[in-house]
């Protein structure tokens, strides 16, 4: 197969991310009502892609430069913190492919997911882009357990509308600094 | 509890090592309190009276640096009534003062105030009071160990073998430390035992993460990470190592067919970082970009520190069947900031596409191991074979897929349970302090 695009993170696209994701400082006052419905569409339809592991179709919802990060530890730079996961879009296709190989054993079988999306609110950046804030729980069972994945969710939005996509996601889990489940599902 | 010696044969191992709940409780007392335990790294407390919190085995402990700088290991418990005195992960304190009495001491353990002092008897000396403190701490190139067992060899007796190895992980930096960032935290249902057993098992690769291998090839192509495994692994070169005291060693250094930049898997941010570094190095840039991807090796000493990638991992049991690994990310101190923002999303790739899988197999061993009547667990590979003798400096060297690392920690585990070690704790200014190296 074609080899995959080349990265496109740079210093430039993780400063970006670092002043998007201090918000406990940045008081933003509340969100636009009339943004609300356009952003609770798209992530309506995020969380029902995701919970019916249509991935390839969720990948397409995404930009080219766009980033999806769960960090350990919110407060924290990512050029100098590990997360659990800060991907682009070169490793967000390596993770679906590998659930896709049929020998992820971590999903064998596989997670059924239902995901809560609320308080979801949403400002303009100013570039054409929209900034959209939500709390999620996604509860998963596998194997005799349901487990909760409970996370406050960033996103930027590129477009909004039929075509709506994300530049952005970024899920910050609450317990993040705690023992979790290591997990291979989409969050 | 039937005889130990019973439990572990030359090639198999009883499932009650993995079940026993009596048995978890001498482990933790023995062998996490007999061995020397890795509690820390320096890195992690660098200033006067930076702490960090950690176990030997279930106990509670913080490690501490007084304002001249020197470590202590003290027991998280109140001499009182027994309460934790430190509930913070880590940060920086002169005083813990314990929240139920308001007992309070010192960063180095002496108990210097308790309020209401009246009533207590005549003879009642603040002296005999402060926090419990580990006998014995050491350091070997910035790696904080503990033991409470006042009859075990020095720490640099200890870690033999290993030693050297440790320098070589260490050595990848240029200024000859790491620096410990953040954790990556993760818990699993079974035993610890079952994370050991993986850490030394050059086997399980070309199965437990075929689904890694078939990513890679299928997306990236060529020999990248962990292709060396893809079929007969042991044509590679690649062995694994039983350095004695229950501490194993795999190599994949020799498994590789370029070099570890060439061999990394690409991550975020691979292409601009890497082009920085050829900017600023031009010639030396391979070099450079050599300190990025992990150590590809597997140092594991025993019983609770395992050193992979770029990683120091503990294995904190929490009971018989439930295990937390805690996955500290190493930086390379004196590297360009480039290699250790590249380490940041290399120490994500690894850990979050393959290490499901393995927990989730550590999990359906556990699952397996429930049956009564289905006794032994097998691990007789290399048993018996040429490549099994003892070499000259005491490892045990064999092809990587033998079973011979696990064999080799089992001996040292059963030399700790079956042993009457003295295990004391002590008094502030009575720690023994030893730096290996």
């Amino acid at each position: 197969m074609d080899a995959p695009a080349a990265s496109v993170l740079d210093d430039r696209l993780y400063q970006r991310l670092v002043e998007l994701a201090a918000p406990d400082g940045a008081e933003r006052g509340p969100g636009r009502p009339d943004l609300r419905p356009a952003v609770e569409q798209a992530l309506h339809h995020e969380a029902r892609l995701l919970d019916e592991r249509l991935y390839r179709a969720w990948l397409d919802r995404f930009t080219q430069d766009c980033v999806y990060w769960i960090p350990l530890d919110p407060a924290g730079d990512p050029r100098t913190r590990v997360s659990y996961l800060l991907d682009d879009r070169r490793r967000m296709e390596d993770r679906i492919g590998l659930l896709e190989t049929g020998w992820a054993h971590a999903q064998e079988p596989p997670s059924r997911t239902c995901r809560i999306v609320s308080n979801v609110e949403a400002w303009p950046l100013g570039d054409g882009d929209t900034l959209a804030r939500c709390s999620t729980v996604v509860w998963e069972y596998r194997k005799d357990r349901l487990t909760p994945f409970a996370s406050r969710n960033d996103y930027v939005l590129a477009t909004l509308g039929e075509n709506w996509s994300v530049r952005f996601k970024i899920v910050r889990l609450v317990d993040s600094r705690s023992d979790v489940r290591k997990f291979s599902f989409v969050l | 509890m039937d005889a130990l010696d019973t439990l572990i044969q030359p090639h198999r191992v009883h499932r009650s090592l993995y079940t026993d709940p009596d048995i978890f409780v001498t482990e933790m007392e023995k062998v996490f309190g007999g061995a020397w335990v890795y509690l820390a790294h320096e890195s992690q407390l660098p200033e006067p009276n930076d702490f960090i919190t950690a176990r030997i085995g279930l106990r509670p402990l913080i490690l501490t640096r007084d304002d001249d700088g020197g470590l202590h290991g003290l027991f998280n418990r109140c001499a009182h009534r027994a309460s934790t005195v430190c509930q913070s992960e880590c940060g920086s304190a002169r005083r813990f003062q314990c929240s139920y009495h308001g007992w309070t001491y010192s960063n180095r353990g002496e108990l210097v105030n308790v309020p209401f002092a009246e009533g207590y008897p005549p003879d009642f000396d603040l002296s005999d009071h402060g926090l419990a403190q580990v006998p014995r701490l050491g350091t070997y190139r910035g790696l904080i160990f503990g033991t409470l067992n006042v009859d075990a060899p020095s720490l640099a007796d200890w870690l033999g073998p290993a030693g050297p190895l440790i320098d070589e992980f260490v050595d990848r930096s240029p200024s000859g430390r790491i620096e410990v960032r953040n954790c990556q935290r993760m818990v699993y249902r079974g035993n610890w035992k079952l994370a050991w057993d993986n850490a030394g098992d050059g086997l399980h690769p070309t199965f437990a993460h075929r689904s890694f291998l078939v990513l890679n090839e299928r997306q990236h192509g060529g020999a990248r990470s962990l292709s060396q495994f893809k079929a007969s692994p042991d044509d590679t070169g690649m062995y694994g190592a039983d350095l004695g005291n229950g501490h194993m060693f795999v190599d994949q250094r020799p498994g590789l067919q370029q070099s570890f930049w060439e061999t990394q898997r690409p991550v975020p941010g691979r292409e601009w970082y890497a082009d920085r570094i050829v900017e600023s190095h031009g010639d030396g840039a391979a070099e450079v970009l050599e300190m990025a991807p992990g150590s590809m090796i597997n140092l594991s000493i025993f019983p609770n520190l395992l050193i992979k990638g770029n990683h120091l991992e503990t294995v904190d049991p929490v009971s018989v069947g439930e295990t937390r690994l805690h996955t500290w990310v190493a930086a390379a101190e004196g590297a360009p900031e480039e290699v250790n923002v590249l380490r940041m999303r290399i120490a994500e790739d690894f850990p979050s596409l393959g290490n499901p899988d393995d927990l989730e197999i550590f999990e359906r061993c556990q699952e397996g191991l429930a049956i009564p009547e289905v006794e032994w667990v097998d691990m007789s590979k290399g048993l018996g074979h040429p490549a099994e003798e003892v070499a000259a400096d005491g490892v045990r060297r064999a092809p990587v897929t033998h079973e011979g690392p696990m064999r080799g920690y089992l001996r040292a585990w059963l030399k700790l349970m079956s042993a009457d070690a003295k295990l004391t704790t002590a008094r502030a200014g009575e720690t023994s302090f030893e730096k290996a190296a």
